[in-house]
């Protein structure tokens, strides 16, 4: 980021803003709040914010249950830094992965050995027959196997010498992102979202799930531009290897636009999650997040505080990520 | 020409059924079946004075509704025995899936848990209030779209514009459930502007007149809500599409000819940037489904939306996988759509006859 991009008002503050979330998120634990999120106070029941000299208030008052405003605010902060933020990192990086490679090699760019189908059904029987954690070990060490394989081998003979078929790995990431793609995010959510109340590494799958393709979509867009560069073809002329030149030469060029798409991804993903728990679809009773304080406004409408604290937080987070992102797009555009 | 839109369609069934098959196969496979939620009902409610049942008779029990919601067979044509043996079973065609698959073909998608009507009376019923109101939103939001890119387009550089123009991409981040949230409380509270009726029943022993008169009033939050989250979509890639062509040599040229600026914009770069438009239009449906099923349930509608939330948190899973079908439907829908308009307002598409 430029000094002057930074330099501007709106742009502090939604960074000033962002940093407050993430401090507030992390250190919710040891803040010194007079009441605990969870724990309904039922003497005070939607009371509006009081400031008493003497003993703790309810600084922004009470929801309809007789929970803290205050507590819930900083409970949803830390759902976001717990939740939303590792979802789309994962999804990130599994988007650029998947879509980095797909982008690079093409339908016919990766070849297996022949021998490698047959490895492949050997590990599909295997996983059949075999307890998970084994079949995670096997194909682990295969996906190694295959990385150091394609690390060493030099790229610039057409086609390996061994009996060959290629993989076809575009085809498959844009059937995948096709699929998942087919319906509106929201409702595969809520479908998918239709069981019991999901735990917190289950919706954190879940919403890296339903993310992954857009940033695998622009990858892959941008590494077949990337692809015909002349420094690409510099690195395959030199002789090294394809794994090398896709990691150390192509993919830091093919991610660059992540960078000012992470943040609105990041917005699109907490929207998401917000109105999953607006909707209360697959979400214990005792999960806060900004999202379902904003639902039990509508047992008590005229309880204006815990619509407005919880909305503004919400509002102001999504703006201020879509500012990080368009102030970092543009940065982007100025350094060639 | 025709082969390359089948393929499309084709590709975009096949997405269908995919996305549709992944949800169905999930739901059956989550723990904790919809026989338990029924029987924990039953026990809670209808008989409260019947003791805690002994753990046979509500295996039995809950067996008993298994095997009446028909979720007694295997859930796919091979399994893997649960027990540490482990060892996988072929099931052949005796199997759920199958049968949704087959009840699929014919029309059938199966019966709701909650009350066991057919999950296409139910659907059909929920849109009867959805598509007026998405078909309305779309074709206002659309209408409002091409007026205020134009506008926005076309007006010098002054604050109006500036604060449009940022008022919009504000909405586009907006999540609609709370745009409609602060909608519902600002205009239909009864404790702050009490305008427009937001939920409850039409007034009883209502004529024709008077029914279509409350169901108007009763839509136009709704329809409001989901206007404004549609129109950035549209608008600002209009605007875009709308400047880039003014930029264009065939513009200089139509204003050099002495067109006024406003005329070349409509006349001349217009059609050129309603092209990108048109793909929009493909998600459009969707989103508009999507956006009903935050609008409909704050606002108390019973439509399509509603129907797939509400069976969602009442784990109603073949009405939550028939809503699944019907959004990915509709989006076959709009790509069969966009690709014909394609045809019909770029003539270089047309086949040279």
């Amino acid at each position: 980021m430029k000094p002057s991009a930074l330099a501007r008002p709106t742009c502090w503050l939604a960074f000033t803003w962002l940093v407050l979330i993430a401090l507030v998120g992390l250190l919710a634990p040891w803040l010194p709040l007079p009441y605990s999120a969870a724990a309904p106070d039922l003497l005070h029941i939607a009371t509006p914010p009081e400031f008493s000299p003497t003993g703790p208030a309810h600084y922004l008052g009470t929801d309809p249950l007789g929970r803290d405003v205050l507590a819930g605010l900083v409970a949803g902060a830390r759902r976001l830094i717990l939740l939303s933020l590792p979802a789309v990192a994962l999804a990130t990086l599994a988007g650029a992965a998947a879509g980095g490679a797909a982008g690079f090699w093409g339908n016919r760019g990766l070849h297996l050995p022949v021998a490698g189908l047959g490895g492949l059904l050997a590990a599909v029987w295997w996983g059949l027959a075999l307890p998970a954690p084994a079949v995670a070990v096997v194909l682990g060490a295969g996906a190694l196997a295959l990385a150091l394989a394609y690390w060493r081998w030099p790229s610039r003979l057409p086609k390996p010498p061994w009996l060959a078929f290629a993989v076809p790995l575009d085809s498959l990431l844009l059937g995948a992102a096709t699929v998942l793609g087919a319906v509106p995010r929201l409702v595969l959510l809520v479908a998918l979202a239709a069981g019991p109340p999901l735990t917190q590494p289950q919706l954190l799958g879940l919403l890296a799930l339903l993310a992954w393709p857009e940033a695998a979509r622009l990858v892959r867009g941008q590494m077949l531009q990337v692809q015909a560069l002349p420094f690409i073809e510099a690195a395959r002329a030199g002789g090294l290897p394809a794994g090398r030149i896709w990691w150390h030469h192509a993919l830091p060029h093919a991610c660059r636009p992540l960078l000012a798409f992470a943040p609105l991804s990041l917005a699109g993903l907490i929207g998401l999650e917000s109105a999953l728990a607006f909707l209360g679809i697959g979400q214990g009773p005792d999960v806060i997040s900004w999202g379902s304080l904003l639902a039990t406004m509508r047992q008590a409408p005229a309880a204006w505080w815990v619509a407005a604290y919880p909305g503004f937080a919400l509002l102001v987070t999504l703006l201020a990520l879509q500012k990080i992102a368009r102030v970092i797009g543009k940065s982007i555009l100025q350094t060639p | 020409m025709a082969g390359w839109l089948l393929a499309r369609l084709g590709r975009a069934m096949v997405a269908a059924w995919a996305i549709a098959s992944l949800v169905f196969i999930s739901s059956r496979l989550l723990p904790g079946g919809p026989e338990q939620a029924l029987l924990a009902d039953a026990s809670d409610y209808s008989r409260p004075t019947t003791t805690v049942r002994s753990g046979a008779s509500q295996q039995a029990a809950q067996q008993a509704v298994r095997e009446r919601l028909g979720l007694g067979l295997p859930v796919f044509y091979f399994t893997r025995s649960a027990q540490p043996a482990q060892a996988w079973h072929w099931h052949g065609t005796a199997n759920q899936y199958h049968r949704w698959a087959l009840g699929l073909l014919r029309g059938n998608l199966g019966y709701s848990y909650r009350d066991g009507q057919p999950v296409v009376v139910l659907l059909g019923q929920a849109l009867t209030y959805t598509l007026p109101l998405a078909l309305t939103a779309a074709a206002l939001g659309g209408a409002l779209a091409l007026g205020l890119g134009l506008y926005l387009a076309r007006a010098p550089g002054g604050w109006v514009r500036q604060a449009a123009l940022a008022l919009l991409s504000a909405l586009q981040v907006t999540p609609l459930f709370l745009l409609a949230l602060a909608l519902l409380l600002a205009l239909a509270n009864p404790d702050f502007l009490d305008l427009l009726p937001a939920a409850g029943q039409a007034p009883p022993g209502a004529t024709g007149g008077q029914l279509v008169g409350y169901w108007l009033a009763r839509s136009a939050l709704p329809l409001l809500g989901l206007v404004l989250s549609l129109l950035p979509v549209l608008t600002l890639p209009l605007v875009a599409a709308l400047r880039h062509e003014a930029q264009a040599d065939y513009a200089t040229t139509a204003r050099a000819k002495g067109l006024s600026a406003a005329w070349v914009l409509r006349r001349h770069a217009l059609p050129n940037a309603l092209l990108p438009l048109l793909t929009t239009l493909t998600d459009l449906l969707p989103t508009l489904l999507a956006g009903t099923v935050v609008v409909e349930v704050l606002f108390a509608l019973p439509g399509s939306g509603r129907l797939l939330a509400e069976a969602a948190a009442a784990h109603d899973y073949p009405v939550v996988v028939a809503g699944v079908l019907f959004t990915a439907a509709a989006r076959l829908l709009g790509l069969l759509l966009a690709d014909v308009l394609y045809f019909v307002v770029d003539p270089r598409l047309r086949p040279a006859a």
